[in-house]
């Protein structure tokens, strides 16, 4: 049961981390970008909030199968398979969270006064400069709230792990798979402990996604 | 080396007509009605606001509409201060002045700060301060980089008068050391008699007038 709640945290605390990275790009695109296409890479982004996870988890399936091209060069660099594996569901969670993480990115960033951006610009920063210096510290709290939904949404997976991890004992099983198989199995001790576990991680990821929401700083007028 | 401007044309909400040329350290001060356009012609030459048309200045081309040519506003070495002060808010005011400057102050700074008057306000947090102190904490920002020109959009418009007259001379003397053109809007009549030597009146988005400030001996009082 542990072990299964470890594997969970671990997935969760990699999926955050590397969304931390690749969603600002794409956030940046959509609070700024003017282009071709930007609905419907915006609809593509916030697709997985209303996909069947089964269905999302079926496709990476597919991605990632031993046969797939993904799965090919996985196994020639690494001699092993990407589906049934703890990197497989790296990569499904990405996709799965990726909306958790990008939306809101994306209002922070489209919260920073125009007012400031244009003092930043004629102030000599260019955009590379802009970030470390206004961007970021403008947007960090819709930057901390991004990376705790989807660590927070991450734990709670289940079809979509269960489709691409296969729930493997100690390799891909967990905890939410692991409450179901226990409750199956009428472990309804553990059953009982593992789920207030899981209760009290989302309690205290959205306490503090609320908390970090009420202290955005006010936007002067 | 004079500065040329020849804009034909801005936003689609105002044409601006707007031909000039002004000497390397000018110091113009721009009047008109609220809507002729004084704004939109600082963003235009701010790079913030496109316009159609050729801004020459320090012998540099800034805009040459017919290339499709725009420098980024960030290569222009502007010092602005606009009505929106966007100090922000998780900066001191002594971070807030070195904003963007790629250097962290000294005595440079210090002398800044006790002639534009916030020698004492270094340590607050910008929701602290007065719109008067907010004020010339922006226009020390713009003034610390030693900026290749000077774009003020109505900077001593919260100040007291005494304090007016105090900001003036204080910007006339950089200004003046480091020989570059000063472009000013403002509605303060004393700004005009007591600051500048070119006078520009707008209205409609055209400039109607240039008029090189008269009274030298004057000028030479404040």
């Amino acid at each position: 049961m542990y072990e299964a709640l470890l594997i969970s945290l671990q997935l969760a605390l990699v999926t955050s981390v590397i969304l931390l990275v690749l969603a600002l790009p794409l956030a940046w695109l959509l609070a700024f970008g003017a282009f071709r296409g930007r609905t419907l890479l915006e609809v593509v982004v916030a697709l997985p909030l209303v996909l069947p996870p089964t269905v999302l988890g079926y496709f990476v399936l597919l991605l990632i199968a031993p046969d797939s091209m993904a799965g090919r060069l996985w196994q020639s660099w690494f001699d092993t398979s990407l589906a049934f594996s703890f990197p497989g569901m790296v990569i499904a969670s990405l996709l799965y969270s990726l909306p958790f993480a990008v939306q809101p990115m994306q209002q922070a960033l489209r919260a920073i006064p125009e007012s400031w951006l244009e003092m930043a610009r004629t102030q000599g920063l260019d955009t590379l400069r802009m970030l470390p210096r206004l961007i970021l510290p403008a947007a960090r709290n819709g930057i901390l709230v991004a990376a705790t939904l989807s660590f927070a949404h991450t734990m709670g997976e289940f079809g979509v792990v269960l489709m691409v991890g296969g729930s493997i004992p100690g390799e891909t099983k967990v905890a939410s798979i692991a409450l179901f198989e226990l409750v199956e199995m009428q472990h309804f001790d553990e059953a009982w402990r593992l789920a207030l576990i899981l209760l009290a991680i989302s309690f205290v990821m959205l306490s503090l996604v609320y908390a970090l929401n009420r202290r955005t700083p006010a936007v002067p007028g | 080396m004079m500065n040329h401007i020849r804009i034909t044309g801005g936003p689609v909400s105002l044409r601006l007509d707007v031909v000039a040329s002004f000497g390397r350290d000018a110091r113009i001060v721009v009047s008109g009605h609220n809507g002729a356009g004084k704004t939109t012609l600082l963003r235009v030459l701010a790079g913030l606001t496109g316009a159609e048309g050729g801004i020459v200045i320090n012998g540099s081309t800034w805009l040459d509409s017919d290339s499709g040519f725009s420098m980024p506003p960030e290569k222009r070495g502007l010092g602005c201060v606009w009505a929106d002060t966007a100090l922000l808010p998780w900066l001191n005011v002594r971070d807030n002045i070195v904003f963007g400057s790629g250097h962290v102050g000294g005595r440079h700074l210090k002398a800044l700060a006790t002639s534009l008057e916030v020698d004492m306000l270094m340590r607050r947090e910008p929701a602290m301060l007065s719109g008067g102190e907010a004020q010339r904490v922006a226009l020390a920002r713009a003034l610390f980089r030693q900026p290749d020109i000077l774009l003020l959009d109505e900077p001593f418009s919260a100040q007291a008068p005494a304090l007016r007259r105090r900001l003036r001379r204080a910007l006339k003397n950089l200004q003046r050391q480091w020989m570059i053109p000063l472009i000013m809007v403002s509605h303060d009549a004393d700004d005009a008699r007591q600051l500048a030597d070119v006078h520009w009146h707008m209205r409609e988005g055209r400039l109607l007038a240039s008029v090189d400030g008269g009274m030298p001996e004057r000028k030479e009082q404040i």
